[in-house]
């Protein structure tokens, strides 16, 4: 039952994010959904779960917005080790902090990689302008939207949890 | 290196699979999938655009009242003065037409086909913009036809067109570079994507100002000449500048649009494009 909630949750954000967030952009930047969402996976529904949830929903976003599957898939993988990295760092962060942090750093990251690749292909790498028009503004609209979905989640009753791997279960 | 300590094992598995995804993507071997995937997924994705794309385009007028004012200001006089313009052109159609009947001239009529599509959803990530359409090979779209606006406005290519639908890079792409000139000017060069979304135009040759009109050049084979593009919005730099900053201001709001037409009957010279 977790699976499948968790299936449809991911299948949801990655629609989202091709429908939903590129009609509410912020100068050249966009909330990245499907961050946010495996990012509060990660913390509220254990690690394991996103460790099977990332790879799928790279392939489902790289179908639906005709990108390469293997460059998103690159984008979005330092975030379950970027968290146990915070999780376990001696930084005086609380929980929340901590997950806006990993939201930030991993943001920047993915919106790297995937301006790289765009230059790969053709683009002109306007520095500047990435700083400035793209990633600055997703990061502050991912970290608005994480900020809020984190409320909800912490008022329904969920309780954070840390990214140590368990031996086995979710 | 503690965050690699745990976790290696699935960054190291997952680097592979990024690597053969990779290779089944330049190889085609995904696009069945691909296919499959989105005819079960763009009903969703069209409910969707169609709950947010109207508060969207509120939430955008909105912020944009004052710039709407002016706009509406300056449009009505250009309504004006282009019906004077349209009386003037009718009546020298009259007397073209008189002298074509004169003379026993016939004209060959437009040979331009265009299919009309919808907008499915919109990804305009980082450095990206791109739209998908309701129309695929089984409709005759092709990779590198050219897709306009519904009122005829160039607005992207096909990059990619499978059974039911079909990817378009829109002008405003970062990759898409398009060869453009001034509508009655000298003035000639490439108009591209910028990361916010925007147009520039890199001035090859030529004088432009502010409000002049861009449309397809036709040099290279990707687009048919004379398609518009934008205007120009702001030119920065001095008379001895050579390389003047050109911003352009696209004609068509993409970002609400929901129909464009796909110009059938033109084909790119080079089929193979990339980067149209």
């Amino acid at each position: 039952m977790k699976a499948v909630a968790i299936s449809v949750l991911v299948l949801v954000a990655v629609l989202g994010q091709v429908t939903v967030a590129s009609l509410f952009p912020i100068s050249g930047g966009e909330a990245d959904l499907l961050l946010v969402t495996l990012l509060l996976l990660s913390v509220f529904a254990g690690p394991r779960a996103v460790l099977i949830a990332l790879p799928i929903a790279a392939i489902m976003l790289g179908f639906v917005s005709d990108r390469a599957p293997g460059l998103l898939l690159l984008a979005y993988l330092p975030l379950p080790p970027f968290a146990l990295y915070l999780d376990e760092s001696p930084l005086p962060l609380n929980h929340y902090a901590r997950t806006a942090l990993t939201c930030f750093g991993v943001g920047i990251w993915l919106r790297l990689v995937l301006a790289l690749g765009a230059v790969a292909q053709g683009a002109d790498m306007a520095a500047a302008a990435l700083v400035r028009d793209v990633m600055l503004p997703g990061a502050f609209l991912d970290f608005a939207l994480l900020t809020v979905a984190y409320i909800a989640c912490r008022f329904i009753g969920w309780t954070g949890r840390g990214m140590t791997l368990q031996r086995s279960g979710w | 290196m503690l965050m690699f300590s745990r976790y290696s094992w699935w960054v190291g598995s997952m680097v592979g699979l990024a690597l053969l995804l990779a290779i089944m993507g330049q190889t085609g071997l995904l696009n069945p999938f691909q296919g499959l995937f989105l005819t079960v997924t763009s009903p969703v994705e069209s409910v969707l655009t169609g709950i947010f794309r109207p508060v969207a385009s509120v939430l955008s007028d909105a912020g944009r009242l004052n710039d709407l004012q002016d706009e509406n200001g300056r449009l009505r006089l250009e309504n004006e003065e282009l019906k004077n313009q349209n009386a003037e052109l009718q009546q020298d159609a009259e007397t073209v037409k008189e002298l074509r009947d004169a003379l026993g001239i016939t004209q060959g009529g437009g040979s331009d086909t265009k299919l009309a599509a919808s907008i499915v959803h919109r990804d305009s990530s980082v450095f990206t913009d791109v739209v998908s359409i309701d129309k695929g090979t089984n409709s005759g779209v092709q990779t590198g036809m050219v897709v306009l606006s519904s009122r005829g406005t160039l607005i992207g290519t096909v990059t990619k067109s499978l059974a039911d639908i079909s990817f378009v890079r829109l002008i405003t792409d970062s990759k898409s570079k398009v060869q453009a000139q001034v509508q009655g000017g000298s003035a000639d060069g490439i108009v591209q994507g910028s990361p916010g979304r925007g147009l520039s135009f890199n001035l090859a040759q030529g004088d432009i100002k502010v409000g002049d009109t861009l449309i397809t050049g036709g040099l290279g084979g990707n687009y048919p000449p004379g398609l518009p593009i934008g205007t120009v919005g702001d030119v920065s730099g001095n008379s001895q500048d050579p390389f003047k900053k050109v911003k352009v201001e696209p004609l068509v709001r993409i970002s609400t649009a929901r129909t464009v037409l796909v110009l059938t009957s033109f084909l790119p010279q080079r089929l193979d494009l990339q980067s149209p």
